[in-house]
């Protein structure tokens, strides 16, 4: 019988197809092949494509590189942002593999932040985690880790390692006896339909009832939109890691077994396709 | 990040200005402060009514950085924390190469915790209001060193 145990490592251990190509107008001393790679969902592009980057600087003049950075289908690509949502919100409607244009001149400040070293990406990370504790435990359980807990969550990330990773991350799913769940669920939800960046908003799990909050519920009260019309053919599709869960799912199990490492749920709101 | 030619933050009203935003209200402040070349205008307005209301902050530094004469501001929801950054740094008359850092509080029962997070540059203040405001206002602590991890 499946665990719940097992939906943490197949969410973990998700991995989309990707080609690499140069941008057409980059400067090359030799033709530039494209290059494929699996990237892991949960991760930051930044952190997973060194090998990328040296294999297009390979055939540049330095004097032609600078920053790298991405883009799908003109749409630059926010490092910031973990790969499974980027590649969810944009691309998971066409073929695989999943066409990403690398690029080394011209950075769109309007559209990206920089990323100027790996600190800059745990930096980032290890803020979003806090930002998640402060919603579900008031920032306390994150607080009383100790700074080699923090190191140990970022190095679990960075290698690759679950069993590392979850050591500590299983703290911060935990929450006190007599509550049924977190105090507020950390969530962000994403539609490339309107100009806000995302929707996040406080809401509980659980009702003044004591009933779990579904998927459903949290979606009928922030972004009505995502399920209308209640009555009819729906118009989008809601995707967590690629799949559509149920909208009755709990939220607080969504958000337990769910949520990103940094411990955010990241919704994408998608059109349906029309065949 | 991208430059932001008008800041939309609302300078402390006068009375004979009137209308919304927020007057200083501690005594310290005798008058309002200049208007830097930043300031504001109520900007292009948004469409929804809801990202046109403007949120409180109170803005309190740590660490060994200047203090704002004027700690409590009217920001549009839609403002970055980039863009409150941005503006605080001329405010403090900060050269460009200098780093300021914007966290959020967490408020603990009748304090505010020192440890919390620092927003992305990207992230709207709205947003950042609505989950962890209080009181009817945003607290954010800045500061020119990175004084939390």
């Amino acid at each position: 019988m499946t665990d719940d145990k097992d939906v943490l490592r197949d969410v973990w251990f998700g991995r989309i197809p990707t080609c690499f190509t140069l941008y057409q107008d980059e400067i090359t001393e030799r033709e530039a092949e494209p290059y494929y790679l699996l990237l892991p969902r949960v991760s930051y592009l930044t952190l997973v494509t060194d090998k990328v980057k040296k294999h297009f600087q390979k055939v540049m003049r330095q004097e032609d590189i600078s920053e790298i950075w991405f883009e799908y289908e003109g749409t630059p690509l926010k490092w910031h942002y973990p790969i499974g949502l980027l590649f969810d919100l944009l691309a998971s409607s066409s073929a695989l593999p999943w066409n990403i244009t690398v690029h080394f001149k011209s950075f769109p400040e309007k559209d990206l932040l920089h990323c100027p070293s790996k600190d800059a990406i745990e930096a980032h990370f290890m803020s979003c985690m806090k930002e998640a504790d402060a919603l579900k435990h008031k920032s306390q359980v994150i607080n009383e880790m100790q700074k080699k807990d923090h190191k140990q969550l970022w190095m679990g990330l960075q290698n690759d390692r679950f069993d590392q990773f979850w050591a500590i991350n299983r703290k911060l799913m935990e929450y006190p006896a007599e509550e049924n769940g977190f105090r507020y669920i950390p969530f962000r939800i994403y539609q490339t339909t309107t100009e806000r960046p995302f929707i996040q908003k406080l809401f509980r799990p659980v009702a003044a009832d004591g009933q779990l909050h579904t998927l459903g519920d949290l979606l009928k009260e922030v972004c009505p939109s995502a399920i209308a019309p209640e009555d009819g053919e729906r118009r989008n599709q809601v995707m967590i890691h690629g799949i559509e869960p149920m909208l009755e799912t709990p939220l607080q199990w969504l958000s337990e077994h769910l949520s990103y490492p940094d411990n955010f749920l990241h919704i994408s709101i998608i059109p349906k396709q029309t065949d | 990040m991208a430059e932001e030619p008008e800041t939309m933050l609302q300078l402390p009203s006068t009375p004979a200005a009137g209308g919304e935003g927020l007057t200083d209200v501690s005594p310290e402040t005798a008058t309002p402060e200049p208007p830097s070349s930043a300031a504001v205008s109520p900007g292009t307005e948004e469409p929804s009514g809801d990202t046109k209301k403007k949120i409180d902050i109170l803005l309190k530094a740590v660490g060994d950085t200047p203090i704002m004469k004027t700690k409590k501001w009217a920001v549009e929801r839609t403002r970055t924390i980039q863009g409150l950054i941005d503006f605080i740094k001329k405010f403090l008359k900060l050269v460009a190469s200098e780093q300021l850092c914007c966290f959020c509080p967490i408020l603990l029962e009748f304090i505010y915790v020192n440890q919390s997070f620092a927003p992305s540059p990207d992230q709207e203040v709205g947003t950042l209001y609505e989950c962890f405001g209080s009181d009817g206002k945003l607290v954010l602590h800045y500061c020119k060193s990175q004084a939390w991890g």
